[in-house]
């Protein structure tokens, strides 16, 4: 079976328990195999999953959060800036890679994943997801931010030492 | 807050092209920027560091959340089920495949009268190498012909029978990351041509090792895409269906590597497999 591990993988990450996580990934290769005929010959499977994937997701998502609010995804003051870059634990655990993760918006989260964990190009995320490029680059962006954040919040709750990559930067101006 | 003692609208500059220099999305042009920059720049030196720590650790711990084999199974047994009611559409489709195969077949042929020598190779290249995909695609995706569990190695020497036994060593021992999981001789419906196919797992994916006598079909002289580094062997490469596929001439057979993994990986995979081949098809006679 093709991609299943990738695909449990991403679809473990973004769903909120394992139970429907299975659920998704059983759905993705039923419609696949009902809807054979429809992939476009000459392009990606693994692509052509993740399309299908992405697509059930949005779908279970819009039940779960009918009444949820979402804010917006880029405000003004997302833009990168050198002063707010967060420092990064010098060890990291996949638990707390793990917990920051759950705690980075999904929006982003999916982004962050299909391009740092499955390593799709910024064109195939945005034919994934049904989104224009700009809005992949600037999500991935904020996306790895906020995991960045998320990981330092982390990482010190447990007492765990932050590098100082950043707090080295420029100190002897 | 720190203070910032660098160029700091060059660093600004460079700090926004690092996500896309990560994800490997810059020009080339940008690309040299950046490493130029790079190598005067401590503190962004570093920042890439702390950018590339994050990712290689998020990615270290996605790839360790391991997918049960419980539902690897589960889906295994919904989806037979519904391959018997999809078995009409199915055979549409191969209809449909056949025709398309056969128009493009004319096309290419009308088309190549008129295309320069280059053009006109990859395509014969391509042909060529499209006898290997279609084993893949027919064999071992569509017809799903191998176990979740790997057959073990006596049953698929026995598969294979004693003129390729041997071959199966040399394919496994030049696979690495991979793991056989199937070997047999088949055939594509409505060709008589045989294929020694061999079916592997890894890096998240299926891939298919495939060896066909070559029956006067060559890939043609002075088309080589990319001269294999191991010994004497060219290797010719095309993307086909979804697919990549490295192919190389192999002592009066051709032979083939699938797989969906992307075109570099499939080239190396061949790269190491084409030489050991080689001998191993030497020593069959």
């Amino acid at each position: 079976m093709a991609h299943f591990p990738a695909l449990y993988r991403t679809a473990r990450l973004l769903a909120q328990e394992s139970a429907e996580a299975e659920d998704l990934v059983q759905e993705v290769y039923l419609e696949a195999w009902k809807s054979f005929h429809r992939f476009e010959r000459g392009t990606n499977c693994r692509a052509w999953l993740f399309k299908i994937l992405f697509h059930r997701l949005h779908h279970f998502r819009r039940r779960w959060a009918k009444a949820a609010k979402v804010e917006p995804f880029e405000k003004p003051e997302d833009q990168d800036s050198i002063m707010a870059e967060a420092p990064v634990p010098q060890e990291i655990r996949d638990e707390n890679v793990l917990e920051a993760l759950g705690k980075v918006p999904i929006e982003f989260r999916e982004v962050v994943l299909l391009a740092d964990v499955q390593e799709f190009s910024y064109k195939e995320i945005a034919e994934t997801m049904k989104l224009p490029l700009g809005t992949v680059m600037s999500r991935l962006s904020r996306g790895r931010k906020l995991l960045r954040q998320e990981l330092a919040g982390v990482a010190e709750s447990y007492g765990i030492r932050l590098g100082n990559n950043q707090a080295r930067t420029g100190e002897s101006a | 807050m720190n203070v910032l003692n660098f160029d700091s609208k060059q660093c600004e500059r460079i700090r926004q092209c690092l996500d896309a220099y990560l994800s490997n999305e810059l020009l080339v042009e940008t690309t040299s920027d950046v490493l130029r920059h790079l190598e005067r720049c401590e503190a962004c030196a570093r920042e890439l560091e702390a950018r590339s720590k994050v990712r290689e650790a998020l990615r270290r711990a996605a790839e360790n959340q391991i997918a049960p084999e419980e539902l690897r199974q589960a889906i295994q047994r919904r989806l037979r089920e519904s391959r018997i009611g999809f078995l009409g559409a199915s055979r549409r489709l191969a209809w449909a495949l056949a025709l398309a195969g056969l128009v493009i077949v004319v096309l290419g042929t009308v088309a190549m009268q008129h295309w320069i020598k280059v053009v006109e190779g990859r395509r014969i290249v391509a042909g060529v190498l499209a006898l290997g995909v279609s084993d893949h695609l027919q064999c071992a995706i569509k017809g799903h012909n191998y176990p979740d569990i790997a057959n073990p190695p006596e049953l698929l020497r026995k598969k294979l029978g004693p003129q390729y036994a041997g071959v199966l060593e040399v394919v496994q021992k030049n696979l690495p990351g991979f793991e056989i999981l199937e070997a047999h001789i088949c055939s594509v419906q409505g060709s008589p041509r045989k294929y020694v196919h061999f079916i592997a797992r890894g890096h998240g994916t299926i891939l298919s090792v495939i060896l066909t006598k070559s029956e006067g079909v060559q890939l043609p002289n002075g088309t080589m895409l990319r001269s294999g580094a191991s010994g004497s062997v060219d290797l010719y490469e095309a993307h086909l269906e979804g697919m990549n596929v490295a192919g190389f001439e192999s002592k009066g057979y051709l032979g083939f590597v699938v797989s969906d993994l992307n075109r570099d990986t499939t080239m190396q995979i061949a790269n190491a497999l084409a030489s050991p081949l080689n001998a191993a098809l030497q020593a069959t006679g």
